[in-house]
């Protein structure tokens, strides 16, 4: 009992002293993360919107295939980009592994069916008129895709927040992509999982104590474009 | 003579193998103002979208002046959609300001923004909202809003102003806004208008030319009291037309099934108790407009749905009706016009 009471004393001590390896895992964790959703919000929001205003072949089934891998397990992930980046793999010339930009890539195919998904639906749930609309004023077809896009701004802003929210508490891929290599790729998924086998609960705590406060602010952030969804 | 600003030959649409459009020639002039009118259902929204190229035709051509604009692409046509603009029966305004919704139309032509500001006022001026500018699109009343559509429409200065049903949802109040402004248009603007509606004495009244619609016809006159239903048979064999109000008015037909029925305003006869008589048809309603047209005087009367009776001055003024009197309305049969 008594080793958990001091780890959260220490925990404490590491946060208010700004412990200088702690903020440099999460200031990595944030790198990484926010870059793979920002890239993973390019392809996937646009994507998402495609699904929903156009009609073609085989719809139904990328709807069905998106929302599959909306559960793909982050080893599975991991596994996947492993064997493509590893030395071996078609991928091994540009010596990704153990890098973040491995790890950012990880992210990235975990985020993107998540924002294609969710766009996909505040899409679709955006009123039929707004493109008319757009199209009654004069709008080309992008302008009034942009419209549309616009209606559903908070929407699709909550996707975007969802799949960092996922993203950054992923440890699977990490782990395997990014090797928790100190000072290099060590993130703070990774580093709890790490310090804690260790023994090293202040530090683990500390992290987990950060992560759950990004996560509360991800939440809270959700819940205020949730409300302004009209 | 003016020039044709929209012209249309033999056009036809077709929606789950019903024709629903079915015009043959159609020509709109320059700088005047249309009415068309008809009864739910009878093609005028479709014509409508079909002229503002929301809606693809399935037959015929549609020229603007002399340009064949038929089932263009959106792309293709951006330069005269440029010149058209409709406000829908039903309007959206986007989820910002009152003046962000007008400006929109600006925006996306690249007007300078000191422009689009003079603009703006001037149009919210006319609808007669110029307070207005800074209110949330939510938060306001349907009349209201369907003014800042016109507004938003009428800012980018169209050839063509499409009005689709721009009054029947809204109250009295907004109405006499609403034809207020069409009638400026007519007299200041000289842009052409080309309006819906189910009200024929809004037709005449704001439109140089009526068009009339029955079952995506064209048709010469629109009858007063014409309304779509029903025909059902009873046990007794008589039959009946029932309207989607469930009014059941006694008819004499041969065929079943949907149809368009008229009843002449002039062979109701008005009482305020109901008599004895050979009239099938006897209904208790109460007055809800009067309109007096020289030696006649027209009323509204609410049985459930509108109907509309003509009287002469003498029996009005005899009878003492006014505003809410309760009356019955008897007319016989054979009074009831099959479409």
């Amino acid at each position: 009992m008594d080793f958990i009471i001091e780890g959260i004393h220490k925990a404490f001590q590491l946060i208010f002293t700004l412990d200088s390896e702690i903020f440099n895992i999460v200031l990595l964790s944030l790198r990484v993360s926010l870059t793979a959703v920002i890239l993973a919000s390019l392809l996937g929001v646009y994507l998402g919107f495609l699904m929903a205003v156009k009609d073609y072949w085989g719809k139904r089934f990328s709807v069905a295939l998106v929302n599959t891998l909306l559960a793909l397990p982050t080893v599975v992930i991991g596994l996947i980009v492993y064997s493509l980046i590893s030395r071996r793999g078609p991928l091994g010339i540009f010596e990704l592994l153990y890098t973040p930009s491995a790890m950012i890539i990880g992210q990235f195919i975990l985020a993107v069916p998540i924002i294609i998904a969710l766009t996909h639906s505040a899409v679709q749930g955006i009123d039929k008129r707004v493109r008319n609309t757009a199209l009654t004023l004069g709008a080309t077809e992008a302008q009034s895709a942009w419209m549309v896009i616009k209606e559903a701004r908070y929407a699709v802003l909550a996707a975007v927040i969802t799949g960092f929210g996922r993203v950054i508490a992923e440890v699977g891929a990490a782990m395997m992509l990014g090797g928790n290599i100190k000072g290099s790729t060590r993130v703070m998924t990774t580093a709890i999982a790490l310090e804690s086998t260790k023994g090293e609960f202040g530090f683990a705590i500390a992290l987990g104590i950060i992560l759950l406060f990004v996560a509360f602010s991800i939440n809270i952030l959700l819940h205020y474009f949730q409300s302004k969804r009209v | 003579m003016d020039k044709l600003i929209f012209k249309v030959r033999d056009l036809k649409k077709v929606y789950n193998n019903k024709i629903v459009l079915d015009v043959d020639n159609l020509n709109f002039q320059e700088g005047k103002i249309y009415a068309i009118v008809g009864p739910n259902g009878s093609g005028k929204t479709t014509l409508l979208n079909i002229l503002n190229l929301l809606e693809k035709a399935d037959e015929g051509q549609i020229f603007f002046y002399d340009q064949e604009i038929t089932n263009k692409s959106n792309s293709d046509t951006l330069e005269i959609r440029r010149k058209i603009t409709l406000v829908n029966q039903d309007p959206f305004l986007f989820h910002s300001t009152v003046y962000d919704n007008i400006a929109y139309g600006l925006k996306i032509r690249s007007i300078p923004p000191k422009v689009q500001k003079s603009r703006i006022r001037s149009a919210l001026n006319i609808v007669g909202l110029s307070g207005f500018k800074d209110r949330k699109a939510n938060q306001l009343s349907g009349g209201e809003a369907q003014r800042v559509v016109i507004a938003r429409a009428l800012v980018i200065e169209p050839e063509i102003l499409f009005l689709d049903e721009p009054t029947t949802s809204i109250d009295q109040k907004h109405i006499d806004v609403v034809e207020r402004v069409i009638k400026k248009i007519k007299k200041e603007i000289k842009t052409t208008v080309i309006f819906t509606t189910h009200d024929l004495s809004q037709a005449y009244r704001l439109a140089d030319e009526v068009i009339s619609l029955l079952d995506g016809k064209i048709i010469k006159q629109v009858p007063e009291n014409l309304l779509r239903g029903e025909i059902i048979e009873e046990e007794d064999n008589l039959k009946w037309f029932k309207t989607a109000g469930n009014i059941k008015f006694a008819i004499v037909s041969e065929k079943v099934g949907l149809a368009y029925i008229s009843i002449d305003p002039r062979d109701i006869i008005l009482s305020y108790e109901q008599f004895q008589s050979s009239a099938r048809n006897s209904f208790l309603g109460k007055i809800t407009k009067i309109i007096e047209q020289n030696h006649l005087v027209k009323l509204e009367i609410d049985i459930g749905i509108p109907l509309v009776v003509i009287i002469t001055r003498e029996s009005f003024f005899k009878m003492n009706l006014n505003l809410g009197s309760k009356v019955y309305l008897t007319f016989k049969a054979s009074a009831v016009k099959l479409y």
